[in-house]
């Protein structure tokens, strides 16, 4: 799912190439899969991700060595191409055979991974009469037990999972753009997401908002999914917003720090031993890489060089995709930024985090070119 | 080659301003501009706190003259975000209203910045230069004519300096390029032509009305306004392009290229007007319960003004851009020695008739390289009005004939025929239906300004 299956955009990989030719890593495959945001999410031997062309989304089930496509399923969406590219922003969900996906609209559907047969589909916002937020639905959907729990209705809501009834759901205001986020405090399960003002905690099991931090932030968007270390929280928002840590009991959660210093716009940094590696402000503006030490918030370094981008991490090594499509491996390291390989290996606009599985690195534009280099060792 | 800056001269109009004002101000009971000891820091207010009211703001604030005491929105988040930034530039913490007219009472601000939707420019701004605040709006002036000549009224009785947002008044290349124009090295001008091209496709499709965001007051939103079904393509930003609010690209783009026009011609208004346009790439606009809304300003527009010494077209098509245009946006000016453009982020250009003769350019200079834009001159020279009791660049007067132009022309739209124009009365003699939509009425409980 996005984010990886331990939801924090590190991957548990250790054997791929750190290190690659001055003409780049080699492309396997590449595919058009129309425009949108969505990443791409693998098991076994399956990729697949979302995109829009024509007024429908499109999810496509590709082979993930050879690319080729083993299905798909269209289904009419407007593009919403409101102040951007538009197209789908999350990312799909497997679980076992399922996989999930949620379109900005409120379509949500199940269906087989090996077939792309429909186990179920919902329309959440007119059946629930859930308020959109301005860019639509874009958290993905997480599953957790017999649940399916989706960043909509302002704090969250589940269904379960084999058909897709409502367990629980909240209608307060407009959702924010996370997804949710599974953590365990004093033995029970909550999920963490963001509303539009703020972000909060919801008992996985009933939906009862514990703690919530008011965070307004410009356009509603609290797009970065959280990060929970122990009893502490990290948020951060773009839009000149910043970040913040906070210490959180029951239903209360109390500022340890706040600052400017990590803007995240759309896509979260990733935590490696209490430092935070992301992109500092907003897509189309300069926006440095950023190392920040997560228990001070104070900056530890500054790659100043770029504007924009999206990091994940697999065995040590931060796995970096510019806004204009530069792949760079650096060591996810405090003493500095390092990189061990960058090329240019996509054109147009890449806001979209990169993906590592099996040795394959997916990236994609907004447009929807979509390719899978090797890095396998 | 790189044209050596022009030494700038500027035309005050001081003291017509002057006069006028003193006559209006004792009609009005509002005393004529006296002098007072310049404050260090004027006690600084904004009214609509979305990303361009806050452009204004910060340059207010980097500009270390101001201090912000109040903020107003009709939307609560806006108005959150913004207190929170003003609180970490400059540790102060602006009360918030909904109201304006709360904010006004309680604050007496000193400077009032306005940045609302355009048919809520009139009546904040007229308000705000009644408590004797100086104003700086943003353009177009305003959604009406006579609502613009209010403000304008308005604004001679205050006796207070009035800056519009029309920054390409002052930006580097636009003040060079004038003297370049000036000069007379493109010759006689016959023609001007000021376009925007390009963007996206159709046909749009509607959004379904719903309710309005957690926290917006819809019904304070819409004002004086017809009250529309509230549709997510209105906020933030989209407004624009409803007609209930704004006239489309030609309010929106249109007024800066119309506004160098003027800036340009010693000519003050056409006299005959003539538009004609449409919705081919969008379609019909869509307005009902059971579908919801597009919105409904045409992606394709031209309008013939005609001068006495000129002709002057405007032309937008929302599609249809091209990337090997040279020119994708701006004026031309087309004189008996070449070809003059006035562009944004690709600066001026002059094209000589002449194959021997080079090229001529010169290169834009913001001071907000993200947004292209010079807010920064023109808050300088907004201060330097309310420091010193002069005019501005983009003062009402100026700002008023500008901003009627566009306006003009959707009148022209609006009835599907040409309409003539007597500037000097600005109105329509014998053209009855012309003249009914110099104005239009409010939703009660807002009156329509009559100043």
């Amino acid at each position: 799912m996005f984010r990886g299956p331990d939801h924090n955009g590190i991957s548990t990989e250790t054997a791929w190439k750190k290190t690659w030719k001055e003409s780049g890593p080699g492309k396997i495959w590449e595919a058009e899969v129309g425009i949108g945001f969505s990443s791409v999410s693998t098991a076994d031997g399956r990729v697949f991700t979302l995109g829009n062309k024509g007024k429908k989304d499109t999810l496509f089930a590709f082979d993930a060595i050879t690319g080729k496509q083993l299905w798909k399923h269209s289904y009419d969406s407007k593009l919403g191409a409101k102040f951007y590219e538009g197209g789908p922003g999350s990312t799909p969900t497997i679980d076992g055979d399922k996989v999930f996906i949620l379109s900005r609209w409120g379509d949500l559907f199940c269906l087989n991974t090996k077939t792309g047969d429909i186990y179920w589909q919902r329309q959440l916002a007119e059946e629930e009469g859930l308020k959109l937020p301005d860019w639509g639905f874009n958290g993905s959907p997480l599953v957790a037990g017999n649940m399916l729990v989706l960043n909509a209705g302002g704090a969250g809501m589940a269904v379960n999972k084999n058909d897709g009834k409502t367990i629980w759901l909240s209608n307060e205001e407009e959702a924010g753009y996370s997804t949710p986020l599974p953590f365990m405090h004093d033995g029970n399960q909550y999920v963490a997401l963001s509303s539009g003002n703020s972000f909060l905690a919801a008992d996985l099991k009933t939906g009862k908002k514990s703690w919530e931090i008011q965070w307004p932030t410009r356009y509603g968007v609290n797009a970065a999914d959280p990060i929970i270390a122990g009893n502490e929280v990290w948020i951060g928002s773009g839009y000149g917003k910043g970040q913040g840590l906070y210490t959180f009991e029951d239903s209360e959660a109390k500022v340890k720090w706040t600052n400017r210093e990590m803007r995240s716009q759309q896509n979260s940094p990733v935590l490696i031993d209490d430092h935070l590696y992301g992109f500092d402000g907003d897509g189309g503006s300069r926006a440095p890489l950023k190392c920040i030490e997560r228990s001070s918030g104070k900056v530890v370094w500054e790659a100043d060089e770029f504007k924009y981008g999206s990091v994940a991490a697999a065995g040590g090594q931060l796995i970096i995709m510019t806004a204009q499509g530069e792949l760079i491996i650096a060591p996810a390291s405090p003493s500095g930024f390092q990189p061990s390989a960058r090329s240019k290996v996509m054109d147009g606009k890449c806001w979209t985090v990169p993906v590592i599985a099996n040795g394959l690195i997916y990236v994609r534009n907004s447009k929807g070119r979509l390719i899978c280099l090797d890095v396998r060792s | 080659m790189k044209l050596t800056r022009f030494p700038i001269v500027q035309q005050h109009t001081r003291r017509s301003f002057m006069t006028k004002g003193l006559q209006a101000g004792l009609l009005y009971g509002i005393a004529p501009y006296v002098k007072a000891a310049t404050p260090t820091k004027y006690r600084t207010a904004l009214i609509g706190c979305g990303w361009w009211g806050m452009n204004i703001l910060r340059e207010a604030m980097a500009a270390n003259r101001a201090k912000v005491v109040g903020l107003s929105d009709v939307y609560e988040r806006p108005l959150l975000v913004s207190q929170d930034e003003v609180n970490q530039l400059t540790g102060d913490t602006p009360n918030i209203y909904k109201d304006y007219r709360e904010l006004l009472k309680k604050e007496h601000p000193e400077i009032v910045i306005i940045a609302t939707p355009d048919h809520w420019h009139a009546l904040p701004c007229i308000d705000a230069l009644k408590i004797g605040a100086h104003v700086y709006v943003e353009k177009p002036t305003s959604h009406t004519i006579d609502e613009s000549r209010s403000m304008l009224h308005a604004a001679e009785a205050a006796n207070r300096a009035v800056q519009v947002g029309l920054h390409r008044r002052i930006g580097p290349h636009h003040r060079s390029g004038m003297d370049f124009l000036r000069s007379g090295q493109v010759g006689k001008i016959g023609m001007v032509k000021m376009f925007v091209t390009g963007g996206g496709s159709g046909p749009e499709s509607p959004s379904p009305h719903g309710k309005a965001p957690t926290g917006m007051d819809w019904d304070m939103w819409c004002g004086p306004a017809p009250l529309r079904p509230y549709c997510q393509k209105l906020t933030p930003g989209g407004w624009r392009n409803f007609l209930d609010y704004a006239n489309g690209t030609l309010g929106d783009w249109g007024v800066h290229w119309l506004d160098q026009l003027l800036w340009w011609t010693e000519e003050k208004y056409p006299k005959n007007i003539y538009s004609t346009g449409g919705r081919p790439i969008l379609g019909p606009a869509v307005f009902s319960n059971e579908k919801g809304s597009t919105t409904d300003a045409p992606d394709t527009q031209t309008v013939t003004y005609d001068f006495e010494s000129f002709t002057a077209i405007w032309e937008h098509r929302k599609y249809g851009g091209s990337a090997q245009e040279k020119h994708r946006l701006g004026a031309y000016f087309y004189g008996t020695k070449g070809v003059f453009h006035m562009g944004w982020r690709d600066g001026w250009t002059f094209h000589p008739k002449d194959k021997s003769k080079q090229e001529i350019h010169e290169d834009p200079q913001f001071d907000n390289e993200r947004d292209g834009h010079n807010i920064t001159p023109l808050w300088k020279d907004f201060l330097d009005a309310a420091d010193n009791g002069g005019s501005t660049v983009a003062n009402m007067e100026v700002a008023h004939r500008s901003s009627v132009l566009p306006m003009l022309g959707m009148i022209s739209y609006k009835l599907g025929r040409s309409i003539q124009w007597d500037g000097s009365s600005e109105s329509f003699p014998q053209d009855s239906e012309a003249q009914a939509l110099l104005r239009r009425n409010y939703r009660k409980p807002w009156s329509y300004p009559n100043v």
